[in-house]
């Protein structure tokens, strides 16, 4: 498990938020990968096939293992993300949007116009 | 102006935007803002630094001295960065760089735009993956990754093994040891045939005397500290089954285990592609480095004359190369932006371009010495997982290839392999090589995925803003390839259209 060095930690002001619904206090600045480290809650999300349990792998952005829920709204990486006061951390289960919004068989014009499908009623 | 941590006011055009806030791209900014280019820094961290010097600023650690003087030292560049006149804009993703300069970038869920003449990638490396049985398991994290925790908030993990190879692998375990963390072993899968090979390119390493005498105190440093080295281990797997229980690996044909819930893993870095890669520029394989590369002048101009590539996205070249690799892409584009005269940018290059070519033969030695053995980038073991996204194995991709996946864009419509939120950052590599080895062909003839915009995730709340905003996505970009996954022809490396 990590732990923290804690070194400057006093100096930082604190902030309160949720992850999988248990309270947490994290430094302002740490990232939301390092506050579940932290907290024990290693499981960012389930792998698509097998739904097995995944976590973090590179923290840095790179590999997409780390896609948690923050305050509702899926495919958020932890690892780049930083606390913010009241923040709802939760692991999450689905991953078939973001293949859709990411894949490249999907050009940026096939998904607005899917978009245009989908949602055309909030905007154009 | 730099290190803006508020919403940002900038403008709508530059001169220069510069993807990537690390040594490459605030040395172009700085080198650039002096001859009166407008210039703006745009990156993805909460501060400037890049991976060497990340936090350098704001470090968590009460005593930041344990991190290296190489890190220290990026101190006086980011103090340079936020002296010069260059905008920085940060903690933004850049999802898209069209033809016409257009840059759009995400901040805080929103979409924003501004377009600049010139384009300076400096987006830096990642590392390379480790396709081993058990790599996605979790409790195994990329040894960079226990770095980047411990620069940026300060976390470390006791106990944990660190298995593969290359100084940054090292690095890392020195930095642990100094902050008094056990590490329960350092798994060295260099082979032996390496330390012979490397030999030939010895004399170019004593050329830079310095980092060779670094990266033998940094083994030392290791050794003495008591923790248990295993040498020109192969064969390495990860052990578990639904998290990380340790590792197994040979050492001359010994079976050894270790056990421990933390696995770190390194076998080197190489560049970040997609940016280039969705730009459309020409890239060529790079034996010595194994790895894909943008093809580039001397000037760091790419096949598309307004971009330039600069650092570790160019090919690894480390981080003072990568500062003058900056300033020698800032020279190139202020000619062609007309603020410099070619003989200025000529005489000014001159010393950086000396410079580098030192480092070049430094680089040969570190990449013969620290080349990942086959076994570990190409796996044969039926079960192991190469696309972690969409969870497809060897035997997957041994099935699509022999149903006509012969290039990694027709293996990708075949299998699905690549398709996932990573954009094939995690697989692309290891998919080249196993087709060139099924093929019985070059690398360079079997070719990487097709990239396009958006590079990095963008939800649907800011696809539909952005759609209001502007026409901004480039026919050359909306246009190419639907085609491209239907697979048909060729599996050349890509020209530039
Ligand atoms: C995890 C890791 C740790 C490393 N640690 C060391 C070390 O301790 N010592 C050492 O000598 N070398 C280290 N390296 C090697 C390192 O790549 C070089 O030494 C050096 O940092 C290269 O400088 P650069 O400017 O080319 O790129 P980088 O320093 O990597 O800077 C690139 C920047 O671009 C940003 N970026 C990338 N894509 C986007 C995008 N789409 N939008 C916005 N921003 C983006 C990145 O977040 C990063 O801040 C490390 C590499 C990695 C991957
Ligand atoms: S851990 Fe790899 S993207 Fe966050």
């Amino acid at each position: 498990m990590f732990r923290s060095l804690n070194d400057k930690q006093s100096q930082r002001s604190l902030v309160n938020l949720t992850i999988n619904g248990m309270l947490v206090t994290a430094p302002q600045g740490q990232t939301v990968w390092a506050a579940m480290a932290l907290a024990g809650e290693t499981t960012t999300r389930l792998s698509p096939v097998t739904f097995k349990a995944r976590s973090a792998y590179c923290a840095m952005g790179v590999c997409f293992e780390c896609m948690v829920e923050i305050n509702g709204m899926p495919n958020q990486q932890a690892c780049l993300f930083e606390v913010k006061e009241g923040m709802a951390v939760r692991s999450q289960k689905i991953t078939e949007q973001t293949s859709l919004l990411t894949s490249s068989e999907i050009t940026p014009s096939d998904a607005i116009s899917m978009l245009a499908e989908n949602v055309g009623g909030h905007h154009g | 102006m730099a290190d803006n941590l508020t919403a940002p006011s900038f403008n709508n055009s530059y001169d220069i935007a510069i993807i990537g806030a690390g040594p490459a791209g605030m040395s172009a900014a700085i080198t650039a803002t002096k001859a009166g280019a407008r210039v703006v820094v745009l990156d993805d961290k909460p501060r400037s630094g890049g991976q060497i010097y990340r936090n350098v600023d704001a470090s968590p650690l009460a005593n930041s001295a344990v991190l290296g003087e190489d890190y220290l030292k990026g101190k006086q560049i980011t103090a340079a960065f936020k002296r010069s006149a260059a905008e920085h804009i940060c903690g933004v993703n850049v999802w898209h760089v069209g033809n016409n300069g257009e840059v759009l970038f995400s901040l805080e869920g929103e979409t924003q735009r501004l377009t600049a003449r010139q384009i300076i990638v400096a987006t830096g490396a990642m590392e390379r993956p480790f396709p081993i049985p058990g790599w996605h398991l979790p409790g195994v994290m990329s040894a960079g990754s226990a770095q980047v925790m411990l620069k940026s908030d300060g976390l470390v993990s006791d106990g944990a093994v660190f298995a593969g190879t290359g100084p940054l692998l090292y690095l890392i375990v020195a930095q642990y040891l100094r902050l008094g963390v056990k590490v329960k072993a350092l798994v060295d899968t260099t082979p032996k045939t390496n330390y012979v090979r490397s030999m030939s390119e010895i004399a170019g390493a004593l050329s830079a005397s310095a980092m060779l005498i670094k990266g033998l105190g940094l083994m030392n440093e290791i050794r003495k500290s008591g923790t248990q080295v295993y040498r020109f281990a192969d064969n390495l797997q990860v052990m578990g089954s639904d998290t990380a229980a340790g590792v197994s690996f040979c050492v001359s044909g010994n079976s050894h285990e270790i056990v421990s819930d933390h696995v770190f893993l390194h076998q080197g870095v190489i560049p970040n592609l997609n940016m280039t890669r969705a730009l459309g520029v020409q890239h060529h394989w790079c034996e010595q480095q194994l790895c894909w590369k943008p093809t580039t002048n001397s000037w760091g101009q790419s096949s598309q004359s307004f971009v330039s590539v600069a650092g570790d996205s160019s090919g690894i070249v480390g981080a003072d190369s990568a500062a003058a690799m900056g300033r020698i892409c800032a020279l190139g584009q202020l000619v062609s932006l007309g603020l410099m005269s070619e003989q200025q940018a000529v005489t000014e290059a001159a010393e950086d371009q000396r410079f580098m070519a030192r480092q070049q033969r430094f680089r040969r030695f570190i990449d013969c010495l620290y080349r990942p053995i086959d076994q570990h980038r190409k796996p044969t073991d039926e079960n192991t997982v190469v696309c972690r996204c969409e969870e497809r194995t060897v035997k997957d991709l041994k099935q699509g290839f022999a149903q006509g996946g012969r290039d990694p864009n027709q293996l990708k419509s075949q299998t699905r392999c690549g398709m996932g939120p990573c954009q094939g950052r995690m697989c692309g590599h290891t998919v080249s090589e196993l087709l060139a080895d099924w093929r019985n062909e070059p690398v360079a003839d079997v070719g990487y995925y097709r990239l396009r915009t958006p590079m990095r995730l963008v939800t649907l709340q800011e696809l539909s803003r952005f759609t209001d905003v502007a026409p901004a996505v480039t026919p050359s970009i909306i246009h190419s390839t639907k085609s491209s996954s239907s697979g048909k022809g060729s599996s050349l490396e890509e020209k530039p259209q």
